[in-house]
């Protein structure tokens, strides 16, 4: 169960910490930059949070299978991610990429580019700008969309199913986990991996909302 | 300051030159103003493109076809081929609402720009602007005239080649005006950064500059020295309506014993109606309509300033007319307004020797 745990948080902070950077820097473009298209990439953004979970975790098998289009890629790096816990993280990345995104684009959208132009004219570079004004000023939406993304991470099955499947000790999250009990009728040790889930997803959220309460907007 | 010697001064002093064009909707802004003073400021209504200005010398407006000259050096000249980058213009900006970096203490606000200024900046603003007591605050615990010095503070801190104040005071009520005015005014005095200021208040206008530029749906109107242009009749309409009144600089004098009254700096004596302490700087505003005229002195009267005064100029405009007295005392400058029918009663004529009645009560302390 120890263990069960500890690859369900591996998976979702290694997810979450991966989108990061690439979810603030997209959403910093779609708030204050003047990308093109903005609504067809904010619907792109969207659709593994609308698409039923089993389709996305369909095409993620596609793609990180040796049969799909990019089977070559991963043959010659000599890598098989499939039903691997890289697998399971990386689904937990791509369901978990429009939450957090959505929520660091509201955070950008929400801050004052008045503090920004002030900070510029005080000598700050564009850079140095975004990371001691603009991201402190974000703080609350930006740690707000990672306990989205970490907890939604925590709770993937769906897609997780079909490109890590279910492996005792490789692959088995919580979610999987309960599943699997359940399906092989042991309904007490799915009822304790219950508890472990309401347990971290209660602490990850208390915690944060303690730390958006203490901090003054 | 026209031709060679606005030139030179655009060399190497601290002459600004700002022609902006821009156009946003219905709203267009065309200006080409240049002047050689320290301490310039932009006059003129809400809506008349004043901000907008600013910012377009800060850069904040890719959009707009600048022309902006410092001292010797241009910050952005299409022709040129010049557009210096925001952060490397060195020009000190506090916006309208002051924008304090609410992450960071005062001390961390003020510290800011410091990459860029220097130690002895960061020293001068704290001491002129008297921030000593506030660096361990947080900002949300500051009140908006303390809000507005540690702006200033921090823009005077990044070591800037001028301070841009974009209507300083227009975001405080009455008493805290007074009280940020008297630091502007320190900052004038103690400090040599150039200044351009916005602002819709003639008073602070009449204090602060030594030209005073004016702007009117997006054009300028006039430009000169501030009494005269916030006198003038083609800006009395403006400014009259935004509050003008006669403002003296000066200190208080007497207290204790004797009533508390006020010298200005030109040596114009005038009683107070207030108490305030000997020596303390002051400015005192009082309205044109509020002072009466005598062609005889006055005898037993209640009010309590009898000013002997020689008149300059009558400007007539429609029923009311505008009578520019210079002091006896100090020669300062000195204007009332009266009905049309009490000007050709008195028969006011230029040089004329007058008593200025002016009741202590409507002396009004501005800073």
């Amino acid at each position: 169960m120890l263990s069960i745990t500890l690859l369900t948080l591996r998976v979702g902070a290694v997810a979450t910490l991966a989108i990061l950077p690439f979810a603030i820097a997209l959403a910093w473009a779609l708030a204050r930059g003047r990308l093109p298209a903005r609504s067809l990439i904010r619907a792109f953004v969207a659709l593994p949070m609308v698409l039923p979970p089993v389709a996305v975790g369909l095409a993620l098998l596609w793609l990180l299978g040796r049969r799909g289009p990019l089977g070559p890629l991963w043959d010659g790096l000599g890598v098989d991610l499939v039903f691997t816990w890289w697998a399971a993280a990386i689904a937990a990345a791509v369901v978990g990429f429009p939450l957090l995104t959505r929520a660091c684009e509201q955070a950008f959208a929400d801050t004052d580019p008045r503090y920004e132009q002030v900070a510029r004219t005080l000598g700050a570079s564009r850079t140095s700008t975004f990371f001691r004004v603009t991201l402190p000023l974000a703080r609350r939406g930006v740690l707000y969309g990672i306990l989205l993304a970490f907890t939604r991470g925590l709770g993937e099955f769906g897609a997780t199913t079909l490109v890590a499947g279910i492996l005792p000790g490789r692959t088995e999250t919580l979610a999987l986990g309960i599943y699997s009990r359940v399906q092989l009728g042991d309904d007490a040790a799915a009822l304790v991996l219950c508890g472990v889930s309401f347990a971290i997803g209660l602490a990850a959220m208390w915690a944060g909302e303690r730390w958006l309460r203490r901090e003054p907007s | 300051m026209t031709g060679p010697a606005l030139d030179d001064a655009l060399r190497t002093g601290s002459a600004m030159k700002l022609a902006v064009r821009l156009e946003r909707g219905a709203f267009r802004l065309d200006v080409d103003l240049a002047w050689n003073e320290r301490v310039a400021v932009i006059f003129g209504p809400s809506g008349s493109g004043k901000s907008t200005l600013l910012e377009a010398a800060l850069g904040l407006h890719p959009s707009a076809s600048c022309q902006v000259r410092l001292g010797g050096q241009w910050l952005e000249d299409p022709d040129r081929g010049v557009r210096v980058a925001i952060e490397d213009r060195r020009l000190g900006w506090v916006p309208q609402s002051p924008t304090l970096f609410p992450h960071l203490d005062v001390d961390a606000n003020l510290r800011f720009g410091l990459a860029r200024g220097e130690a002895e900046a960061l020293d001068r603003a704290v001491e002129v602007l008297e921030l000593g007591e506030l660096l361990r605050r947080r900002v949300d615990a500051l009140s908006g005239g303390e809000q507005q010095r540690v702006a200033i503070g921090r823009a005077l801190a990044s070591g800037p080649r001028a301070l841009l104040l974009d209507e300083p005071l227009a975001s405080l009520d009455l008493g805290l005006r007074a009280r940020v005015l008297r630091y502007l005014l320190r900052v004038r005095d103690e400090l040599d950064v150039p200044i351009l200021a916005i602002t819709h208040d003639p008073d602070e206008a009449l204090l602060l500059a030594e030209r005073v530029i004016v702007l009117d749906g997006g054009r300028e109107v006039a430009s000169g020295a501030p009494a005269d242009v916030l006198w003038s009749r083609a800006v009395l309409p403006v400014s009259e309506a935004l509050g003008l009144e006669n403002v003296y600089e000066g200190q208080v004098t007497g207290g204790g014993e004797s009533p508390p009254g006020f010298r200005s700096d030109a040596g114009l004596t005038l009683a107070l109606p207030v108490e305030a302490s000997r020596g303390e700087r002051i400015c005192v505003g009082v309205r044109a309509e509020d002072i009466v005229l005598a062609v005889d002195p006055p005898g037993r009267i209640s009010a309590r300033n009898v000013v002997p005064a020689r008149i300059a100029r009558c400007e007539r405009t429609g029923a009311d007319v505008f009578v520019h007295l210079v002091t006896d005392a100090g020669g300062e400058a000195l204007v009332a307004k009266i009905t049309a029918t009490a000007a050709d009663k008195l028969g006011l004529c230029a040089d004329m020797a007058l008593h200025a009645v002016i009741k202590a009560q409507s002396l009004r302390r501005i800073a």
